[in-house]
């Protein structure tokens, strides 16, 4: 530290000295080559392009940077999608269908990756049956949603579960369709960032 | 001997009783032939009868005249002479001959109204009493030509919120002269309400002859699940306080007379849900869910403290409720390990549950939301016999051996029905009824079958139905009675 403190005043003042030695101008040769005005002409277009060239230059690093910045924040949105891509189950049942399974294990991943990352888990049931037998049935699918989890080495204080029962139906209509859809458990983030970085570009 | 009458097709009523089936359903189900065509399981529950609760009665004719009343109180007495015919007629216990001409008003020839067919007559008067309004009601006895009862009742003024159950406290005593059980003019329904958005629920309470619809809350949260206190003074009620970390299930309780309201805490985690009061009212009974495992507990009230362990294990206990000398509870468990709820009866202080639901292996039958009427004979719930089976309500007549349906009526078959509340008579269920026709809190009559719209609505969750409610201040009502 102590040497390179030293070196660079030295270094400095050498060059103020060959700046001081430097002759003044030679006289302007005589007028074969390029007139003063086309070398000024030369010199400002030369100048302009040399701009321009930083300028573009620029323009690609920004745009590079921008692009990237695009492509780690869609990651991220597409880690979030998956992250808190619902789970559907089946009439009066609290096991995970194997279609689901595929999703919680898309979510395994990700939380693997990131163990800042803590999940709320919302039960809930479609409107048949009992209002309060559905409160149960909501926490059931939520717990059964987190044991899953937990089964896969994730630390359980990382999820927390609560139910709705029958009482937030996401499709308020009483057909099949709709009670397939209501019959859900939602995810939402309450703590952590989902961090995607250059290590995670080469990702499945 | 097993004998099915599930007599499907054709309306029940008017046909005789359905009373002829007694069924030991817990030694007899294996017995039942399992029915597999997916339309006798979307019909019959096992061992059911269609049809009615008690025998169908012979209805005494009774007649309202128009009331009279001191001068200035004309429009009044016609008004308050409205309300008592409708509570007679919502009693279910009359034919109700009202609408009379005003000619009448004033005279009582018992040898007429007898060859009317009456049995019955009330005539009512009101008249000045200091700055408030007295009504004096008197039942007459048609075939004695006598006057069966007369009394007096100080009315409230017609702004004050309680002004038509004074009126109904008149009419409950029409009904408890005439047939030694208590009316239900005098009550309201407590329950939930969706807004608009369907993200929240409050409380309101209505009047049983669907007037006078008040809300109770307005948390901007979910509350449901209302259960009355036995005197009628407060409710218990579930209700979430969300978190973004997790939201929580607490029980809260409202006194009615402040509108004051407070979270009842016992000291263990979890999530709290379908308190009800014993019947002593000293304490709480209510589920509570952790760690997978979900228990009923009791809770004593008055002093705030000392939380006991009833049932529970690795599986859903809910719902509970007593029978009105407070030794047995029947609550809904999934005990059983199948996907669906069942009901059970055991104990209060704890011991073995039995299964009383019409519970067939193999069958998705759904049994849930016990209510024990006060009379003590019998438990209302609602279920489905199968995986594709619509909800209606059953009501079982646990009045023999402990643990053992002597019978079970099938009230309701049409559309879905659920969440069965018994009247303080143990004769009339409100529940929420989703029908083509419409959707709402509907009363059944579980005696003569007769359904009716209390409120309409399909933003209606889960009702209980108030004991017998005396508007403030008691004393001065009692005064008038000789």
């Amino acid at each position: 530290m102590t040497i390179r403190s030293l070196i660079v005043p030295a270094m400095a003042a050498s060059l103020l000295l060959a700046a001081c030695k430097k002759e003044p101008p030679p006289p302007p040769p005589a007028p074969t080559g390029p007139t003063p005005e086309e070398i000024a002409a030369q010199r400002r277009a030369d100048s302009i392009r040399r701009e321009r060239e930083r300028q573009d230059s620029i323009r690609r690093a920004e745009e590079e940077a921008r692009r990237r910045e695009a492509e780690r924040q869609r990651r991220i949105r597409e880690a979030r999608e998956t992250l808190t891509e619902m789970v559907f189950f089946d009439f009066d049942e609290s096991a995970i269908k194997p279609s689901e399974e595929r999703k919680l294990r898309a979510k395994v991943d990700i939380l693997r990756a990131n163990p800042s990352i803590r999940l709320r888990l919302d039960g809930h049931a479609d409107e048949r049956g009992s209002t309060e037998y559905n409160l149960a049935l909501g926490a059931r699918r939520a717990e059964a949603v987190k044991e899953f989890f937990v089964g896969f080495g994730l630390d359980a204080s990382r999820f927390t579960t609560q139910s709705f029962g029958e009482e937030r139906p996401l499709v308020n209509r009483s057909d099949e369709e709709a009670w397939a859809q209501n019959r859900r458990v939602e995810f939402h983030i309450t703590a952590g960032e989902i961090g995607v970085g250059e290590n995670d570009r080469d990702r499945p | 001997m097993i004998e099915t009458t599930a007599r499907r097709g054709g309306r029940p009523f008017g046909s005789a009783p359905a009373g002829l089936v007694l069924v030991a359903l817990g030694v007899c189900a294996g017995a039942f032939p399992l029915r597999t065509a997916a339309q006798e399981e979307r019909d019959s529950i096992p061992g059911v009868t269609l049809g009615l609760v008690y025998e169908t009665e012979s209805r005494p004719a009774l007649a309202v005249m128009p009331f009279q009343a001191e001068p200035g109180l004309e429009d009044l007495a016609e008004r308050v002479g409205a309300i008592v015919a409708r509570d007679l007629r919502y009693s279910d216990r009359f034919e109700i001959l009202d609408s009379l001409p005003q000619a009448l008003a004033g005279t009582v020839d018992y040898q007429l109204w007898d060859q009317l067919g009456a049995v019955w007559l009330v005539t009512g008067r009101l008249e000045p009493d200091g700055d408030r309004v007295r009504l004096v009601l008197q039942l007459h006895d048609v075939v004695f030509g006598e006057i069966h009862e007369q009394r007096r009742y100080p009315l409230l003024s017609e702004d004050h919120p309680d002004f038509r159950m004074s009126v109904h406290v008149a009419s409950d005593d029409v009904v408890e002269s005439v047939t030694g059980d208590p009316g239900i003019a005098a009550t309201r329904i407590a329950f939930s309400r969706r807004s608009l958005d369907g993200q929240t629920q409050d409380l309101f309470v209505i009047d049983s002859d669907g007037e006078n619809l008040r809300r109770l809350t307005r948390h901007n949260t979910i509350s449901l699940g209302p259960d009355w206190s036995p005197d009628g003074t407060r409710l218990v009620y579930t209700s979430f306080r969300p978190s973004i970390e997790e939201g929580r299930w607490g029980i809260f309780e409202i006194d009615l007379r402040s509108g004051e309201e407070r979270e009842i805490r016992p000291n263990r985690a979890g999530q709290l849900g379908t308190p009800v009061y014993t019947p002593d009212g000293r304490r709480l009974a209510f589920s509570v869910r952790g760690s997978g495992r979900t228990g009923i507990f009791t809770y004593d009230l008055a002093r705030d403290c000392c939380l006991q362990h009833v049932t529970g294990g690795n599986w859903e206990d809910l719902s509970p409720t007593f029978s009105p000398d407070g030794r047995w509870m029947a609550f809904n468990s999934s005990r059983l390990g199948t996907a669906t709820p069942q009901i059970f009866v055991m104990p209060a202080r704890g011991g073995e549950p039995d299964l009383v639901s019409p519970y067939l292996a193999g069958h998705r039958g759904y049994y849930t939301s016990p209510d024990w009427s006060p009379r003590g004979d019998l438990l209302a719930f609602h279920g489905r016999t199968g995986r594709f089976g619509r909800y209606q309500i059953l009501v079982g007549d646990v009045s023999g051996e402990v643990g053992r349906l002597r019978r079970l009526t099938q009230l309701t078959w049409e559309g879905n029905n659920e969440d069965p509340s018994w009247a303080p008579d143990g004769r009339h269920l409100v529940f929420i009824g989703r029908r083509d026709w419409g959707t709402g809190l509907m009363i059944v009559d579980s005696a003569t079958g007769e359904i009716r719209m209390l409120l309409r609505g399909v933003d209606v969750r889960v009702p209980d139905w108030s004991p017998p409610l005396r508007p403030e201040p008691r004393e001065t009502l009692r005064e008038g009675g000789f």
